[in-house]
């Protein structure tokens, strides 16, 4: 009762849970336009999620899975039967693709072939990562596709999981769930790292003690997506920005719902993957143009963003495309041979950036 | 939905929520607070005294009154200069001692006495004066020690002359009129007091030496700044003070005839409580002399209550500073807050539904397509923001700029231009007139005239004052667009009454008919408004029947038609009811029909906030202005319509390369000009089919 009342009260002034604060992009995260100014971009349409294994890059683009080749040329390895959410490398050889339709197709490798499955209603699953035998997997909505991620967002639905499948069994087991979308998954020798996309923030979970958490990053300026390893620490794909006007809707479940309604999905107030493309999208002050000129640091919808963490999963630099650039919606990073390639699902490109001795770039 | 969306119409229809911002801005509720303490007091004492407020008491209260609210007056007027004079009530009991002994010992005449005392007090506010303002030292302390010595100094008198005074009888029928006659039955000291209210009141809110006195205790540093004398201004201040506490003093002892040791003790404290509690800041800057009236019946009903009920001399005066604590309280609270609280209840979205609109795919006449692609551009980079453009005889370009300044680009090739004439404000919409004279709507400073002769001449920054308006709308604050009748009338649009130039977007967040049309007659030199109520009017044409005009509604999406004279005269119909995009200028096309501007396309998310107008509200106060749902002004369009609102072409540059957002086009010799406000380049286009000798000067004025 108390808690409603304050509740309304802080509404009323705007304090508290109904403060629209998003954190500056500053220290390390300082932007740059890195992302933009690299001349490496291989174009691959609706390019999502990016995979290292044996040395080569993997890429998905609709129901295809495509390699780099010897000459930065795309080439198709396999197709598959549903629209693919993502990759991940299972042992020395292997591919698991995991699909639309929540079954997971390992390609390669000593498993090749086989089919798993978490769940029959786990059919949105943003990430893996296997280790040992064990394949984790992220869900991120109990009600929502993987493609309608905006929708999960406006809803303030929570009720992504974790799971775990042996690979040599196909046992599977819920691990957690009540995520707010996790979107990335990690292991370090402490246990598994997720990155809770709504609650802007990376976890740690105890894969014996799931339910105990840890916060290692909270309040990030945009939404965390993939997690991958690199030699000094991590590379995190932020797939969104943050703004006000999002998280001011947020606290609007009248115009959220109604907007869900009876608004396009192209045309919602909402973090997007690449914004700007009909003059249906909503405007928001700052990005009015003048002189002929969008300002870098317009209030946008979409943006570009690669976090490089250290071992302890804290910030060290960026790597960023700002509201003008055209590099936006970066939804997977991974750093192979000493060079980072982004996954810019929202301009269809990936692009390669050598990686720097940490913190230099800023 | 639809029955919540009645709802909130009917909502925001019958509660005027603008008007608490627009109180709550104006002046005049300073008073507001001292007025409820007023009724408050005058109630409760009512309530426990039923004959407190009977004739005789009334009688005698009300002679007390003239003499305390002289006090009032007279520290009102020093603390509005940012000083305090707590020598008053030593000043109060000069004055009495002095006009006793004139006319007692000395026998002067009475109008001697009257000089005599006025001249003491007077002197006692010189020094006060010259000490603070002269010497600068503190109010406080300054005016503390004059009190100790004038108190000394009254002291010494008694002591020579009281026996003298109490022994003699005066014999004069004028020393008795000031305290004790009436004026059609009111005391002679009531009506003086409001005679001399008045006249401060004048002098403060209409000469010169008053707003000096009001701009010093402002702010001294930018009084002295713009040249105000600021030592001579407070040093008067404390003279004027002196004087009206020695007239105090005179009625005083005009009534009683005595002079006692207690005389004017303590009457300080109670005249800066009643001064307060008007409302009179004691920072200085704000005051007046009826908020030092309100305060002083405050606080003589409340003493005088307080001594009637048998309140103890002790508590009497714990409850007076109490008083005083709560209002310097309130005081400072209330003027640091006032502001915060207008900014914050000023902005009042109302509820708005535009019809479904128009498509812009390939069945639709707003068919999105590239026809602006081939525009050449002219002055890219070397012109900020030309909002409207319009052409000469010579073909030379005319158009208006961001720093004030109509700018001249030179035909034929439209490489060099020169700054016309440097008219300042923001220069928006733009037509010749008969004589070939430049008409400018000038945001912020209303409409004004280019001669041919580069002469600036104001036409008009001003109209007629709405009767039931809460805010001032008689000044012009963002003249628009505008277009001249054959008769040489200039009818012109205000986009909006409730905010300055550069607040344009809040004006659109709130979507309420804030703007007008006005129209200027130069033949009576008169200006009078001509429909109110209109949502950002915005572009204006004459129609081709010299008896009405179109004019654009941006935030409304409309086109209509005003007719102005003949038979039609008053009315106004809606010639486009549903445009898909937010409309600006509007001007003639060589075929007859009419060229129409869309400076932004309009947006699902916008459309249904305007129908939240407490999203729109909590979103104004929650977020920044940069962060703010806009009208999506990044793609505009230019659209051909006729008369009957029919559209007949619609021209786009789908990638916003050089046209992002469109103000205003004009036609001329076969080619369509096209300006931007936040753009910085003009284009010119190329038209396949129109006539090539038409040009806007001759189909409005004949050829010349």
């Amino acid at each position: 009762m108390i808690g409603a009342i304050m509740n309304a009260i802080d509404n009323f002034f705007g304090r508290g849970e109904s403060a629209v604060t998003v954190p500056p992009l500053d220290g390390a995260l300082k932007p740059n336009r890195i992302l933009d100014d690299t001349d490496k971009r291989y174009p691959l349409e609706d390019v999502d999620c990016l995979a290292e294994s044996g040395r080569k890059l993997f890429a998905t683009s609709g129901r295809t899975v495509c390699v780099l080749g010897p000459k930065d040329r795309w080439t198709s390895l396999c197709k598959v039967d549903a629209d693919i959410t993502c990759i991940a490398p299972i042992g020395k050889e292997g591919l698991g693709i995991a699909l639309a339709s929540g079954d997971i197709v390992v390609h390669g490798g000593a498993e090749d072939g086989k089919r798993f499955r978490a769940a029959p209603d786990v059919n949105c699953i943003t990430a893996m990562i296997e280790k040992d035998g064990v394949l984790y997997l992220a869900n991120g909505s109990a009600s929502n596709a993987s493609e309608d991620w905006q929708r999960d967002l406006l809803q303030r639905n929570a009720s992504g999981s974790i799971w775990r499948i042996g690979l040599s069994n196909g046992r599977s087991e819920l691990l957690t769930d009540g995520l707010a979308w996790p979107a990335g998954i990690a292991i370090d020798e402490k246990g598994l790292v997720v990155s809770e996309s709504w609650k802007h923030r990376l976890i740690r979970l105890d894969p014996f003690e799931p339910k105990h958490t840890e916060t290692l990053y909270h309040d990030l300026p945009a939404y965390p997506g993939r997690l991958s390893a690199s030699p000094k620490g991590w590379w995190l794909a932020a797939f969104a920005p943050r703004s006000q006007l999002v998280e001011f809707v947020l606290r609007e479940p009248g115009y959220c719902a109604r907007m869900l309604e009876d608004i396009p999905k192209d045309y919602w107030v909402s973090p997007k993957l690449q914004s700007g493309r009909s003059f249906y999208e909503p405007l928001q002050g700052g990005g009015v143009k003048h002189l002929g000129q969008l300002k870098p640091w317009a209030p946008t919808m979409s943006a570009g963003l690669c976090v490089e963490l250290d071992g302890n999963f804290q910030p060290v630099s960026g790597l960023h495309s700002r509201a003008d650039g055209v590099t936006h919606g970066i939804t997977s990073v991974v750093e192979l041979n000493g060079t980072v390639y982004a996954a810019s699902r929202g301009h269809g490109v990936v692009v390669r950036v050598p990686v720097e001795p940490a913190g230099s770039r800023s | 939905m639809a029955l919540t969306d009645t709802l909130t119409r009917w909502r925001y229809r019958l509660v005027p929520d603008h008007l608490v911002g627009e109180v709550l801005s104006k002046r005049w509720i300073d008073n507001a607070i001292p007025l409820l303490i007023l009724l408050a007091v005058v109630c409760a004492f009512s309530f426990a005294m039923p004959d407190f407020f009977g004739p005789s008491s009334i009688s005698d209260l009300t002679r007390q009154w003239g003499e305390f609210s002289l006090l009032v007056l007279a520290l009102m007027i020093v603390m509005v200069a940012g000083g305090i004079d707590l020598s008053i009530g030593s000043t109060f009991a000069l004055g009495n001692i002095v006009a006793l002994a004139l006319i007692a010992v000395a026998g002067w005449p009475m109008w001697a006495v009257v000089l005599g005392t006025l001249a003491c007090g007077a002197a006692v506010g010189l020094v006060n004066g010259l000490l603070v303002g002269y010497l600068r030292l503190r109010a406080f302390l300054t005016t503390l020690v004059t009190l100790i010595i004038v108190r000394a100094v009254v002291d010494m008198l008694l002591l020579n002359y009281s026996v003298a005074i109490a022994s003699t009888f005066i014999d004069s029928d004028s020393w008795y009129y000031p305290g004790e006659g009436s004026v059609f039955g009111v005391p002679f000291s009531v009506v003086l007091t409001i005679i001399l209210a008045i006249i401060i009141h004048l002098v403060f809110s209409r000469s010169r030496i008053g707003w000096q006195v009001l701009a010093t205790g402002g702010s001294r540093r930018s009084a002295h700044n713009v040249g105000i004398p600021v030592r001579r201004v407070v040093c008067a201040t404390y003279v004027v003070s002196g004087v009206l506490a020695a007239l105090s003093g005179l009625l005083f002892a005009s009534r009683l005839g005595g002079a006692g040791a207690d005389t004017g003790v303590g009457l300080e404290i109670m005249a800066l409580t009643a001064a307060v509690l008007g409302g009179n800041s004691l920072g200085g800057g704000r005051g007046s002399a009826a908020k030092a009236i309100i305060g002083s019946i405050t606080a003589m009903i409340m003493v005088n209550g307080l001594i009637r009920m048998g309140v103890p001399a002790g508590a009497n005066s714990l409850m007076l500073g109490l008083v005083l604590f709560t209002a310097v309280a309130i005081d400072v609270r209330w003027i640091k807050n006032l502001h915060k609280v207008v900014s914050k209840v000023y902005v009042s979205p109302a509820y708005a539904s535009l019809p479904k609109p128009p498509g812009t795919d390939s069945y639709s006449p707003y068919a999105v397509n590239d026809k602006l692609a081939p525009v050449t551009l002219i002055g890219l980079g070397e012109i900020d923001g030309p909002e409207d453009i319009i052409l000469d005889d010579d073909d030379n370009i005319y158009t208006g700029n961001r720093t004030g300044d109509v700018i001249r680009f030179f035909a034929p090739d439209y490489k060099q231009h020169e700054v016309y004439a440097h008219v300042g404000g923001r220069p928006l919409g733009l037509a010749f007139d008969k004589n070939g004279d430049l008409l400018v709507c000038i945001g912020g400073m209303g409409l004004y005239r280019v001669t041919k002769d580069r002469e600036i001449e104001k036409l008009t920054d001003e109209t007629n004052r709405s009767w039931l308006s809460v805010i001032d709308d008689s000044r012009l604050r963002l003249a628009d667009d505008l277009d001249v009748a054959l008769d040489g009338r200039v009818f012109f649009s205000e986009a909006t009454v409730r905010y300055e130039m550069h607040e344009w977007p809040v004006d659109g967040l709130e979507s309420r008919g804030n703007g007008r049309i006005i129209c200027y007659d130069p033949s009576s030199k008169s200006t009078h408004t001509v429909l109110r109520n209109l949502k950002f009017p915005n572009g204006i044409c004459m129609a081709h029947d010299g008896q009405s005009f179109f004019f654009a509604e941006t935030w409304a999406c409309t086109v209509s038609r005003y007719w102005f004279d003949g038979p039609k005269k008053g009315t106004v119909e809606t010639v486009i009811p549903d445009l898909p995009g937010y409309p600006d200028n509007i001007n003639r096309a060589s075929d007859g029909t009419f060229w129409l501007a869309l400076v932004g396309i309009r947006t699902p998310s916008l459309d249904l906030a305007l129908k939240m107008p407490g999203f729109r509200r909590r979103m104004a106060r929650r977020i920044a202005p940069d962060e703010w749902l806009y009208p999506n002004i990044n793609t505009g369009c230019i659209v051909r319509f006729d008369a009957t609102g029919t559209i007949l072409d619609v021209m786009w540059d789908r990638g916003g390369e050089n046209h992002p957002m469109i103000t205003s086009m004009r036609e001329h010799k076969g080619y369509l000009y096209i300006g931007g406000i936040l753009n910085n380049r003009i284009g010119k286009l190329k038209l396949k089919s129109a006539d090539k000798s038409w040009t806007g000067l001759a189909s409005y004025w004949g050829q010349s």
